[in-house]
């Protein structure tokens, strides 16, 4: 989907173009036919094109409001107990890389009560509070 | 936005004497909405500076080109390379990206093209009106969404003076008095008890009275755009 829409109300006029500040629109005229086009990357969002447009063929409200685009994809580590998403896998290995203890997948709170038995587990007869 | 206006050409020309190559950059940011400073203006510059008679001899050979933001150290360390044999840049930046230029490719000297004049908004297309000054503490919400630091031409706490005629300022009758707007703004609002209201002097500190501001946040940077200053 793109960002930058034009309606059918475009002429072909190029006032966008000759008014654009950051050069982001050109056009392209091939055999019949002459193609209006868009940069995004050099595109200031000025909306200057929109204003200037004797045709109100800009659609500029999709560029307030684009869509989200995936850009990255990458596997997921859940928690073990109740598959809670936690980090991603690369994450995850770039800590292990990094020299730090293994990770152990666990949300916060079922990390808490895994701890809570161990610390049960060696030092019983400790009220709870004491155990922390 | 950081509004710019170009230098008069005779004055760029003057600042560029001596130098045989020089690299045009715009930023594609403030002064490229604001038609000032961006891709387009780098180009027509070169053009304008290639073609008047400017120079005593050659004019310098003109290279253009365009950053996203120029006051950005460690993008344009990292991402803004010079053409060989570069003796000058030309920036069409406001005052922060010439200084930013000047700290990355140190010693090579920076000239700036435009005089920055104003942070402002566009009400309507072309026209860009100073809203802001920069004080650091505003005061929008007691004086209806009006700035009388940048707005009134004498910045006024207590106003409006005695030139204010027929909400206009004495000093161009095209020029409306802040404080007359700020007053009516805040009838219509229902919130003229605001101006009832006695403050403290101003503390002019926090608008730079106290030397150059500086604003820290922690826990940015690590990437590869990490750059020590």
């Amino acid at each position: 989907m793109a960002y930058f829409r034009v309606n059918d109300k475009c002429n072909g006029c190029l006032s966008c173009v000759q008014n654009c500040p950051a050069t982001a629109l050109s056009y392209e005229d091939r055999e019949k036919q002459r193609s209006l086009r868009h940069n995004l990357a050099l595109c200031a969002r000025c909306g200057q094109c929109w204003r200037v447009c004797p045709q109100e063929a800009i659609e500029f409200q999709y560029f307030l409001q684009g869509p989200w685009e995936e850009v990255a994809t990458l596997d997921l580590v859940r928690c073990n107990v109740c598959g809670e998403p936690l980090y991603t896998a690369d994450f995850k290995q770039t800590v292990a890389d990094r020299g730090r203890a293994e990770i152990e997948p666990f949300c916060p709170r079922h990390r808490q009560e895994i701890d809570q038995l161990g610390k049960a587990h060696y030092y019983p007869g400790r009220s709870k509070d004491e155990r922390y | 936005m950081i509004v710019g206006d170009n230098k008069p050409l005779e004055e760029i020309a003057a600042s560029l004497s001596g130098y045989r190559k020089v690299m045009i950059l715009g930023c594609g940011s403030c002064v490229t909405v604001c038609l000032s400073g961006g891709d387009r203006e780098a180009r027509q510059l070169a053009l304008e500076l290639t073609r008047g008679h400017l120079f005593h001899g050659s004019p310098p050979i003109f290279e253009t080109g365009t950053i996203l933001r120029q006051c950005e150290r460690d993008l344009v360390a990292i991402h803004q390379d010079l053409p060989a044999a570069t003796e000058a840049i030309l920036s069409l930046a406001c005052g922060c990206g010439v200084q930013t230029l000047g700290d990355v490719f140190e010693p090579l000297p920076v000239i700036p093209a435009l005089n920055t004049t104003f942070y402002g908004a566009a009400n309507e297309a072309g026209v860009w009106r100073e809203m802001c000054q920069g004080c650091g503490d505003c005061v929008l919400s007691h004086t209806g969404g009006i700035c009388p630091v940048a707005r009134c031409a004498k910045s006024l706490f207590n106003g409006p003076c005695g030139g204010s005629q027929n909400g206009s300022c004495e000093i161009y009758a095209d020029v409306p008095c802040a404080w007359a707007l700020i007053y009516y703004r805040l009838k219509k609002q229902n919130k003229l008890h605001l101006l009832h209201t006695v403050r403290q002097p101003r503390d002019w500190r926090p608008a730079g009275g106290a030397g150059p501001r500086i604003r820290r946040r922690t826990g940015v940077g690590g990437g590869a755009g990490k750059i020590k200053m």
